[in-house]
């Protein structure tokens, strides 16, 4: 046959290099990310009192492994998870807008925690406290899930999703969930009422060694079903039919795809509040540089996910210390520019 | 041996020979720190304390109910004084877990709980001597401030917020509760307890004769004109005799060293503005 | 053999399809005319299991309610009408989804051979948002042709070509290439099964036809049983004529006389 330059491997093999490069700069941002902070504390303290007699001060081993660490690895489970579920509901939804915070997942896994917080001791037979510090991530993803499966039946009609339904049907879903979260903070008492303002502006600033290991299970859970979706993500790319007539068992697709994003989204949500735009900006990110095939996005929306999120963590800690801004205002920051100007983009590609 | 005990047994008082580096988050507390002449022991603070003036050199570890572990770390603090509800409690569990003694100043919203927090900042920081006369002193300034405020009979609607239109309004159980009591009024609002959301009805059945309000910059003020053509604020007794009280936030609310003095203000007020409606 | 027994279909609370029966045989190009809104579509969904149905479809022997997804895949590929991607895939992209759900998968990449086949040679990285409405049906048919590049199984079973209007956004030129595509994999034992508009080009290429007309079928048999006259009256509701040259100076063009000389 005539020989043709092949064309895939150039952009599979710019895919590969952007994950090497990736993998570096996540290295480097948890090097960055464990030795910056409000005290002096370094990473050269900590390997220098490993090989030296002289013991690291009581503080300094708190603020390395009880702060920042789990800081640190809450940062790049909770951007992966948040980067890696915003690609599967786009792909899911063949829709580069959708977003879990922009079409109302976030908001429905938001009502799930609140739900928990503040109604989790009224659970029947010692429910709340068997599942201790699961509670109220699972009830997060149960959520998001809720959310999830009631906007696909709304805004997708024999496979397609109109961008318009869906943005509209996310406006609706977040101010339903809205409206139910304002009637239970309503009946919150003043305990509930703090951890509920705490964890609504997003932050990592609570993370801890048992809220890591409370979440971070379901968020790997996530991520780890996200893997084996890429090659049905691609087909579904063709639209929900042609994707069956290619071969791929599309209900159980969809489902994995819905689970995978409810409870990595869902457990985000629950320990790190509303941060948004991470969903959407590093997929695209990646789509720009290196196309679309997912195979290739999940992955490196992983680690740029997690790179980024460590990053944006590292601003809300130092920008106003000893003092800390809601790592959500640094995300929106960046996001909320880059989202508008998708949609101008958008708009005059589809002049209109 | 016995003495080692004590010492153990002692975790929060100090060993004298160091002198302590203390965080005090909430403005009362503050406050107190400075009343008893330990001013100088302070490294660090958080947003509400402003008062006195020199209170804010010192740095800002942010809002009191959000506070960062590593922020708190990094003023280096030996000793931690919070007003109740600082936290959150993963960053007050890691303060513990670094060896930083974290020291709860309980809260209380009437005439005995400002001895109260004195005591306990007092005998955390060893100043056992000045704590008695501190409080000693407040408490006569107290009971001295509440026999002048007398009884004025009116009902006085604390106004937290406006926003959207809707009347944020204390309730029972509220510092604002406290000192309109202290000051000889009535609150308002008895049917809930802390800063709820009012429908325009119940602002109107409450019928306030006086409405107080924080002194604020910035687009929180309220200015008397918002009050007024308010559909249902506007139609108290409050807003058409123009009995509108603000005074600084701190100052009011604190239930500090200060508060006497806040009684005596308020109720003058409270007696100035009712004099001028009758 | 492709078999439909007395298929029902109903859409919300409407009956599409009264009870059609047909069937298609390999080797064969069978297409499926009839005027808007017959089922000829609805009928080619029944076909490929994409629409549900009452009553039942084998393909090689096969139920094709009762057979897996990827199995029905080696067996059969189904060109759609259109396809709008979300996202910014290359020519290339698109045509290798065709060869991921099964008998292509681990072989030899065909990816440029289809594309050389449909005559996009050189389109390879071109994106595929980027091409005209005809280029990127000819795209998704080099996919499809991907999915069953042998038109005859190892095992000696044909494959299948499903095509929804194939060449409805073609050139004329482009008609008689996708057409010739058609024939050659039912001239080397493949089944194609089209749904047309074009008479002419159906006449021109197609053994076997199935005129519908709401929701049944009127007529099939041999392409010259059911071009006649009468039958074609009646389905599309307006007198026609088959065979008969316009009697006065006015201008046509028949596909049948592309590469004739003048």
């Amino acid at each position: 046959m005539v020989a043709f330059p092949d064309n895939i491997a150039p952009r599979r093999a710019i895919a590969v290099r952007v994950r090497s490069v990736l993998w570096v700069a996540l290295l480097a941002c948890c090097v960055l990310s464990l030795t910056t902070g409000a005290t002096g504390v370094t990473l050269w303290d900590a390997l220098v009192a490993a090989v030296t007699p002289a013991e690291l001060p009581l503080a300094a081993k708190v603020v390395l492994w009880d702060i920042r660490l789990p800081r640190m690895l809450m940062a790049i489970v909770v951007g992966a998870a948040l980067a890696v579920s915003g690609a599967v509901m786009q792909g899911l939804f063949r829709n580069p807008l959708a977003d879990p915070g922009i079409v109302g997942v976030s908001a429905g896994a938001g009502t799930g925690a609140v739900i928990a917080i503040v109604l989790g001791s009224a659970l029947p037979f010692g429910l709340a406290s068997a599942l201790g510090p699961w509670l109220v991530p699972l009830a997060a993803a149960l959520g998001a899930w809720g959310t999830i499966m009631v906007l696909y039946a709304i805004a997708t009609r024999r496979g397609v999703t109109t961008i318009a339904t869906l943005l509209l049907a996310g406006i609706a879903i977040s101010a339903l969930a809205g409206a139910l979260s304002g009637v239970l903070i309503y009946a919150a008492d003043d305990t509930q009422l703090r951890d509920l303002t705490f964890w609504g502006l997003g932050s990592l600033a609570g993370a801890t060694w048992t809220k890591l290991m409370a979440a971070a299970p379901l968020m790997i859970a996530g991520l780890l079903c996200a893997r084996p979706l890429a090659r049905g993500l691609n087909g579904l790319a063709l639209g929900e039919a042609a994707a069956y007539h290619i071969g791929l068992p599309v209900q159980r697709l969809k489902r994995l795809a819905i689970l995978s994003t409810a409870a990595a989204t869902g457990a985000a949500v629950a320990v790190s509040g509303g941060i948004g735009f991470v969903g959407i900006v590093v997929p695209h990110l990646l789509r720009l540089i290196s196309g679309p095939d997912h195979e290739e996005l999940l992955p490196n929306a992983a680690l740029l996910g997690a790179s980024l999120l460590l990053l944006a963590d590292l601003i809300s800690r130092v920008i106003v210390a000893p003092a800390e801004l809601p790592i959500g205002i640094i995300t929106a920051t960046l996001g909320g520019p880059f989202f508008l100007w998708l949609l101008l983009r958008g708009r005059a590609l589809m002049g209109g | 041996m016995r003495w080692l005990a004590l010492i153990a047994l002692l975790p929060t008082t100090l060993v004298a020979e160091e002198t302590p580096r203390v965080l005090s988050l909430g403005g009362a507390v503050t406050e107190i720190v400075y009343a008893l002449g330990a001013g100088d022991l302070l490294v660090g603070r958080d947003q509400t304390s402003t008062h006195p003036a020199q209170a804010e050199a010192l740095p800002d570890v942010g809002y009191v109910r959000r506070l960062a572990p590593e922020g708190i770390l990094s003023v280096d603090p030996t000793l931690i004084l919070a007003e109740s509800g600082a936290g959150p409690a993963e960053t007050v569990d890691l303060m513990t877990g670094a060896g930083v003694p974290w020291v709860t100043v309980p809260s209380g919203y009437d005439a005995a709980a400002i001895p109260a927090k004195v005591h306990v900042i007092a005998d955390a920081l060893g100043l056992e001597d000045q704590g008695d006369a501190l409080a000693d002193r407040i408490e006569t300034q107290l009971a001295a401030a509440q026999a002048d405020a007398a009884n004025h009979d009116v009902s006085v609607m604390f106004v937290m917020s406006l926003q959207g239109g809707r009347v944020m309004a204390a309730g029972r159980e509220t510092a604002a509760d406290g000192i309109i009591t202290l000051a000889g009024a009535q609150n308002a609002i008895t049917a809930f307890d802390g800063y709820k959301q009012l429908t325009d009805e119940a602002v109107l059945t409450a019928a306030p004769d006086v409405i107080l309000m924080m002194a604020r910059a910035g687009e929180h003020a309220i200015n008397d004109a918002a009050i007024q053509s308010h559909p249902a604020l506007g139609a108290t007794p409050a807003a058409q005799n123009g009995a509108i009280i603000r005074m600084d936030g701190v100052y009011l609310l604190g239930f500090g060293p200060r508060t006497p003095d806040a009684i005596r203000d308020l109720s003058r007020q409270l007696a100035h503005s009712v004099k001028e409606a009758g | 053999m492709l078999i439909a027994r007395n298929i029902h279909v109903t859409l919300g609370s409407k009956e599409i399809l009264h009870g059609v029966s047909a069937s298609f045989a390999p080797a064969q190009l069978s297409v499926i005319v009839g005027p808007n809104g017959s089922g000829k579509t609805t009928l080619l969904r029944a076909l490929t299991a994409e629409t549900a149905f009452d009553g039942q479809i084998t393909l090689n022997g096969h139920d094709i309610t009762q057979t897996p997804a990827w199995k029905l895949a080696s067996m059969r590929a189904v060109l759609p009408q259109s396809t709008v991607l979300a996202f910014p895939f290359t020519v290339a992209e698109v045509v290798r989804l065709g060869q991921m759900g099964g008998i292509g998968a681990g072989g030899p990449d065909r990816t440029f051979d289809a594309l050389h086949r449909v005559g996009l040679q050189g389109y390879a990285s071109r994106f595929y948002s980027d091409l005209s409405g005809g280029e990127q049906q000819r795209v998704q048919l080099a996919r499809v042709l991907l999915q069953v590049w042998q038109p005859i199984s190892t095992n000696g079973a044909p494959r299948w070509l499903i095509l929804d209007e194939p060449v409805s956004s073609l050139d004329i030129g482009h008609q008689l290439l996708v057409m010739q595509i058609a024939r050659d994999f039912a001239d080397q034992g493949g089944g194609v099964v089209a749904v047309m508009h074009d008479l002419n080009l159906s006449a021109m290429f197609a053994d076997h036809m199935i005129l519908m007309r709401n929701g049944q079928i009127t007529a099939q048999g041999l392409v010259r049983e059911v071009l006649v006259d009468d039958h074609l009256s009646h389905a599309y509701g307006c007198p026609l004529r088959v065979g008969v040259a316009p009697p006065d100076q006015s201008t046509f063009i028949l596909p049948q006389m592309a590469g004739a000389r003048a």
